[in-house]
């Protein structure tokens, strides 16, 4: 047995969480008893081979601070911008997984876009709330996912009904709070069917270094991909150099859906984020393009999904790391194909590029693959930049610094391809910004 | 000596690459205006020189002297040879994923003009020097090198040649891996790049490209030296009767 200690528990649910129908209260619960059932994972066990869980266990005083870096300021100005000029569909911005404030483009009607805190949806979208909220990431998940599932305050509802294009993209903004703070945001996307979307999600804020007292972000994502829907989901991670992250997302794509999950992440100290989706119903598509760029001493720990769960399937990933200084990153890969799925096409790619001598990089591709009739691949590589490229540059009167930054750049291109309009200077700026002190 | 400068001068050149000796003390001085050929079967070092002269971090001159234009190269890095006049034409041209022709090219060119320099021509001059190679506009926005043919990957690298204008050229097996009508194209681009205040060095197996542009002096390379210096004649005696005859008289001698 293994004795936990109490001052990590969950304790009694708080008051504030005591709202909603008792199905909720009930999930919160179950989810709180989970936790604190559930021992600390074992670091050899399967995905926790990397990082310290113990990184994301809160204290039971553990409080949520509301005090926010004051220069987030210049990007929600920014994107209220971009929502005025009708280049976005919605701009939410979510502080610490409690307020929640939603600007909708005056554009867009309430027949296209369903968009609106959880905690508002529970009462208002009964039905597609209570069908999907937790199906994908809850108490049996994992344990901090469990955490989550307990401890959520508020969080965002997004619904497309079917048949319905959104032309332009929902860019949601989760801000961390400062040192000590711990947040639960959660985010809930039912795309109908024939629909389509596409979904910005930027994690900002957090802790500004690292320390004893880091900031928390415990994020849950759950996406519905129903029949013949198109959505695209871009996770953007440039939380302050103190921040912990843990990301649980998780997405369902039905019959000839697809889906396109984009994980950028640039911040954070401690970032451990997991993209799965699964493919439902036959001719059902994901692809999945990341990108993560470290620096300093971050450390990263990503694992994919991609689950095919019937025959017919395709799914898609190519995953990128750079790193510099002695940040660290590990990528596991599954690709899990079941014994009844045939004539499915996976494919998975883990490219790593590491600029100096203290940074390091593991890979692991997962294959469980159940039956034979399959197309599947994968590869892998970690290595320094190409110094044949370097030379073939410096031939052309490009200096090694510039050389190395445009070798970079295009080892980030296709990944950057995906990224929308909204994003398309702000992203680079980002690789630009890591690429600065090289 | 002729009262002008030579474009590219070395003196007993000795190359090593991982320890071992390549090049073992080679001399040429090439004056403006002048195509030299260096030909040698595969082994004899000839690329390795161009490599080294070029500044490549693997191919290190142990011993000799390299003056482009009167200066000294042999302490600057390849950028800075390239800045100062010296280019180097691939006989593998490398691909660069996620990097298109035109960015590229126009990184290059502003590397020579300065980082401040007016670039308000590039596309004009670029989309001329691709007319010229018969490349299609298209080659553009795609990647360096990224999935090319033979023939595209040599005329790109000659186009990037007549872009950036260089003194001197050394051209590495530009005609290996291409076909009769790229070699005509490359050799033509060759050729309008070639003028009285330039030097062109082509390292070559074959006698092929020499067809099309005529060299002042080749030079034979056997065993990490020069073992026969002559006219373009040489070149066509070495396509009739091979290498072998060479190996006869420098065992003879």
């Amino acid at each position: 047995m293994t004795t936990q200690n109490q001052d990590i528990m969950i304790p009694e649910i708080t008051p504030e969480l005591k709202r909603g129908p008792q199905w909720l209260q009930d999930k919160r619960t179950a989810s709180k008893e989970s936790y604190n059932n559930s021992p600390i994972p074992r670091r050899g066990l399967h995905l926790w081979r990397y990082t310290d869980p113990a990184s994301f266990v809160v204290d039971k005083d553990q409080v949520v601070d509301t005090a926010f870096r004051a220069n987030l300021n210049y990007t929600i100005e920014a994107e209220l911008a971009h929502l005025k000029d009708g280049n976005l569909s919605a701009f939410v911005v979510d502080k610490s997984g409690r307020d929640i404030e939603i600007n909708s483009s005056d554009n867009v009607t309430s027949d296209v876009i369903i968009i609106s805190t959880l905690s508002d949806a529970v009462e208002s979208h009964f039905e597609i709330v209570n069908k999907h909220l937790y199906s994908l990431v809850n108490n049996e998940t994992g344990k901090f996912e469990a955490m989550n599932s307990a401890l959520w305050n508020d969080g965002i509802f997004i619904y497309i009904p079917d048949g319905k294009t959104v032309e332009q993209p929902i860019h949601l903004l989760r801000e961390s709070g400062l040192d000590k703070s711990a947040q639960f945001p959660r985010l809930l996307v039912v795309v109908g069917k024939n629909s389509e979307v596409t979904i910005i999600d930027e994690y900002a804020g957090g802790s500004e270094t690292q320390s004893d007292n880091m900031s928390l972000t415990n994020s849950a994502v759950e996406i519905f991909g129903d029949i013949d829907s198109r959505t695209r989901y871009i996770s953007l991670q440039r939380n302050s150099e103190g921040a912990k992250i843990y990301l649980a997302h998780r997405a369902n794509a039905e019959q000839n859906a697809s889906i396109l999950t984009v994980p950028l992440a640039f911040g954070g100290a401690i970032s451990k984020q997991n993209f799965g989706v699964t493919l439902n119903g036959e001719g059902a598509d994901s692809k999945m393009y990341g990108l993560l760029f470290g620096g300093g001493r971050q450390h990263y720990d990503n694992h994919t999904l991609h689950h095919h769960a019937v025959g017919k399937t395709t799914s898609d990933i190519n995953f990128k790391v750079v790193l510099k200084d002695k940040a660290n990153s590990a990528y596991t890969g599954l690709i899990r194909i079941e014994n009844s799925a045939k004539v499915c096409e996976a494919y998975q790619e883990n490219r790593n590029l590491l600029l100096n001598k203290g940074c390091k990089a593991e890979t692991i591709p997962e294959l469980e693959i159940l039956n034979e009739d399959v197309i599947c691949s994968h590869g892998a590589t970690i290595g320094p930049l190409d110094p044949e490229m370097v030379f073939f540059l410096k031939c052309r009167g490009i200096n090694e610094t510039d050389a190395t930054r445009m070798i970079v750049s295009g080892f980030v291109e296709a990944t950057l391809k995906q990224v929308p309009a909204d994003l398309k200077e702000k992203i680079p700026e980002f690789v630009a910004k890591r690429l600065e002190d090289i | 000596m002729s009262d002008k400068k030579p474009i590219l001068e070395f003196k007993d050149i000795h190359v090593e690459v991982e320890g071992k000796e390549v090049v073992k003390g080679v001399s040429m001085t090439i004056n403006p205006g002048e195509i030299h050929a260096i030909m040698g079967k595969n082994g004899s070092g000839k690329s390795s020189l161009s490599n080294a002269l070029m500044g490549h971090p693997s191919y290190t001159i142990t011993k000799g002297e390299a003056y482009l234009k009167g200066e000294s190269i042999l302490d600057m890095e390849a950028d800075e040879r390239s800045r100062a006049g010296l280019f180097l034409a691939f006989q593998y041209p490398l691909a660069i994923p996620g990097v298109t022709v035109a960015n590229f090219m126009r990184a290059a060119l502003k590397s020579h003009r300065g980082a401040d320099a007016d670039m308000s021509d590039f596309r004009k001059l670029f989309k001329a020097a691709m007319t010229d190679l018969s490349v299609d506009q298209s080659f553009a926005t795609r990647y360096i090198n990224d999935g090319f043919s033979g023939g595209e990957k040599k005329r790109i690298e000659v186009l990037q040649m007549s872009m950036l204008n260089p003194a001197m050229a050394l051209l590495d097996e530009t005609d290996s891996g291409v076909d009769i009508d790229a070699i005509k194209i490359v050799s033509e681009g060759i050729n309008r790049y070639q003028s009285e205040n330039n030097g062109v060095l082509m390292v070559t197996h074959y006698q092929r490209l020499l067809n099309y542009v005529k060299p002042d002096k080749v030079h034979v390379m056997m065993d990490g030296k020069f073992v026969l210096t002559g006219g373009p004649e040489l070149a066509l005696k070495l396509e009739e009767s091979g290498y072998e005859w060479l190996n006869e008289e420098k065992t003879g001698v």
